[in-house]
């Protein structure tokens, strides 16, 4: 049997597919109205109160969206998990660097091809998730100025709002076309990957794939070997899989500094209150 | 002797009186009686004629239609005074003009009709424009209040549309397209039953459509709408359009320009052009976006084209009906210029008109350029800034998308390249 690792525990498959309907249905719902006399909308124009309905939906959507965004951040925020993803989602030279050599090997300039190790998240990945958290705090903005037009035009002028729907509209077909050719490529047409990644469904990658997209990850993990927790004591939510946890970090408890830590503390202290 | 000579004038006084007595009873009779003499030939189903050209004529008169019409009571020689033809001059009986002539009694309707187009016409010589008995039938007449009548109210359009939806007919006389028959029986007005040809036409003097006293010249149409519909009419005389119509402008729009003719439908029925979903799409544009019109009034396009852009026009588009259209903003009959103090997108008002839909809409909601157009040359800042967030984000979009599919595409070569080998 090949080795699996872990790439997304349970609950971020659900925040991937949540997402994943939500845009699709905005994408959707929204290009419905700008292309309203299109073909393709007339099962939605020939509904009774279709365009009616499409805007409550699209509404909705996004209201899901900006809820799921919320929740992702309390995620990042409040899961060690999390707080790594923060970790090893800041992009730095290494990932220009990676991005340059892949140009430069496709282009048959590095001869023979360099191996390239990337990280955890590469310079592929770390552009598109950036690219999500700008393109979805864009589309909330401008969503929200659109929605509440009487209580944003008490005190804006009129073309702020059209400003707004044009930027809604232009970012949504950025983020549309991103995710067709951006993400995917990544994780669909790509020669290596294709038919599909099957991670957003079993959470797995291969090793193969490791050592393809992720061999700086897959070399650490191989050196922290020992350190790797058993089964039954991996995170619940991951379903035993095996991942890198750093131990110092479960048994340095109660740690944390700051805020965070102080809150925590006091947590501990309530629980386990014995009375004075 | 003196017995024969007063018998002799005796008989000559009888000679004397007897024809006088003779010829008065005949004539009393055939004026007086039942009309039997000329039944006794004409009830013949069988009976023709031939006329100049060959055709055949059918000579039968139905007793019992003739007696149950209006005219019932009269003398077929009330009308059919002078019938010199051959064959009545061989029975010796009184011949008379075969064209009867209903002016004898029917002096005001005769005055309006010779002021009519189907009098003219025939009076050009055309033989087949309507006389009084092609619409009101001949022998058999019946009072228009009789539901039988030719001139009843429900068989009008039938009875006008023996010509006027008979293809041949029309093509002939050069009348325009033929009306299709149920077209006006479908339309609003058919539908009431107590709307027919005659009341948008007039009857006996209707005129034809170029003339000025003519109930349906383009000036007078809002007048003639208005025998009915008093309150709309008034509302548009007042209107931009309406202000326009009455000074005779051919482009600008009366009642029928919206709302068609003949088949003029509820504003419910889809097919209706003044429907919500086809107001915005047909009626307005047929004018408000047409070249012609457009240049010669000095008004530009540029409101459907943006309204069409905008989130109204756009939801509209697809079919919302909650969306504002055209009408929702400049109003229906009483559209005015936004110059105007009661136009409903003058300055003054627009806070009320955008708080139908908008509740709550603030005197700075009202404010602002509505029928916008994204352009960096733009007269609006609002048009300019648009355009420039327009112009930004297409290269944005051209650059990023761009240069991630050339790095894919790439990618794609490379990794396709190495597995052939």
């Amino acid at each position: 049997m090949t080795k699996k690792y872990l790439r997304m525990t349970l609950n971020e498959r659900m925040q991937h597919l949540n997402l994943a309907v939500n845009f699709t249905l905005l994408v959707i719902t929204g290009f419905a109205l700008s292309f309203s006399t299109a073909f393709w909308v007339t099962p939605i124009a020939d509904l009774p109160m279709g365009m009616t309905f499409r805007g409550f939906l699209h509404r909705l959507c996004g209201v899901a969206t900006v809820f799921l965004g919320g929740y992702h951040l309390l995620y990042l925020a409040f899961t060690e998990r999390g707080r790594k993803i923060v970790k090893d989602m800041i992009p730095g030279l290494k990932d220009a660097i990676d991005l340059w050599e892949t140009l430069k090997n496709n282009l048959f300039i590095n001869r023979p091809a360099k191996e390239l190790k990337m990280p955890r998240f590469n310079f592929r990945e770390k552009l598109e998730y950036l690219g999500l958290i700008w393109g979805t705090i864009v589309m909330t903005v401008t969503g929200f100025i659109l929605w509440f037009k009487t209580e944003w035009l008490q005190f804006f002028p009129m073309w702020t709002w059209d400003v707004a729907r044009a930027i809604h509209f232009y970012e949504a077909v950025l983020a549309t076309l991103t995710i067709i050719v951006w993400h995917f490529y990544s994780v669909i047409f790509n020669p290596d990957i294709y038919p599909m990644s099957w991670a957003w469904i079993t959470g797995n990658l291969t090793e193969h794939e490791m050592k393809e997209e992720h061999g700086l990850e897959l070399e650490m993990i191989k050196a922290e070997k020992g350190k790797l927790v058993e089964f039954d004591k991996a995170a619940a939510v991951g379903g035993g899989r095996v991942y890198p946890v750093h131990r110092e970090k479960e048994e340095k408890n109660s740690s944390a500094g700051g805020f965070l830590g102080t809150v925590r503390d006091l947590n501990e202290k309530i629980k386990n209150w014995r009375g004075m | 002797m003196k017995r024969r000579e007063g018998g002799s004038n005796a008989w000559m006084f009888l000679w004397m009186v007897l024809p006088i007595f003779l010829i008065f009873g005949w004539m009393i009779g055939v004026a007086w009686s039942d009309n039997s003499f000329c039944f006794g030939c004409h009830q013949d189903e069988s009976l023709k004629k031939q006329d100049a050209r060959g055709r055949s004529i059918s000579l039968s008169v139905s007793e019992p239609g003739f007696k149950s019409s209006v005219h019932g009571k009269l003398s077929c020689s009330d009308c059919h005074t002078r019938i010199k033809d051959d064959k009545h001059a061989e029975g010796g009986q009184k011949a008379a003009d075969k064209r009867v002539n209903c002016a004898t009694c029917h002096e005001k309707a005769d005055k309006e009709y010779q002021q009519g187009l189907h009098s003219k016409w025939i009076m050009k010589g055309t033989e087949r424009a309507a006389h009084c008995y092609d619409c009101h039938g001949k022998h058999n007449i019946l009072a228009s209040k009789n539901p039988k009548s030719m001139t009843h109210v429900s068989s009008v359009d039938k009875t006008c549309n023996r010509c006027h939806a008979d293809a041949v007919f029309v093509k002939e006389h050069a009348l325009g397209p033929p009306l299709p028959k149920e077209e006006f029986r479908e339309s609003v007005h058919g539908k009431t039953g107590e709307i027919t040809c005659t009341n948008c036409h007039g009857s006996h003097s209707l005129k034809s459509l170029i003339d000025p006293k003519s109930t349906i010249f383009r000036s007078n149409i809002p007048q003639t709408c208005g025998g009915c519909h008093p309150d709309i009419t008034k509302q548009f005389a007042d209107s931009v359009h309406g202000v326009l119509a009455a000074r005779g402008r051919s482009d600008s729009p009366t009642c029928t320009t919206c709302h068609g003719f003949h088949g003029i439908k509820a504003k419910i029925d889809p097919d209706s052009p003044v429907h919500e979903r086809r107001i915005a799409m047909t009626t307005c544009p047929q004018c408000h976006a047409a070249e012609r019109i457009s240049q010669e009034y000095k008004i530009t396009t540029v409101p459907v084209k943006s309204y069409y852009d905008s989130f109204h026009g756009l939801s509209y588009r697809g079919g919302d009906t909650f969306s504002a259209n055209c009408a929702s903003c400049h109003g229906v009959h009483d559209i005015r210029p936004s110059s105007d103090p009661k136009s409903m997108i003058h300055k003054d008002n627009l806070q009320k008109t955008c708080g139908n839909c908008h509740p709550g809409a603030s005197e700075n909601f009202a404010k602002g350029k509505i029928h916008l157009v994204a352009s960096v040359k733009g007269e609006a800042f609002g048009e300019k800034v648009v355009g420039w967030v327009r112009i930004v984000y297409i290269l944005l979009i051209v650059a990023v998308i761009g240069g991630l599919t050339f790095f894919n595409f790439l990618d794609w070569l490379r990794k396709t390249i190495d597995r052939a080998r």
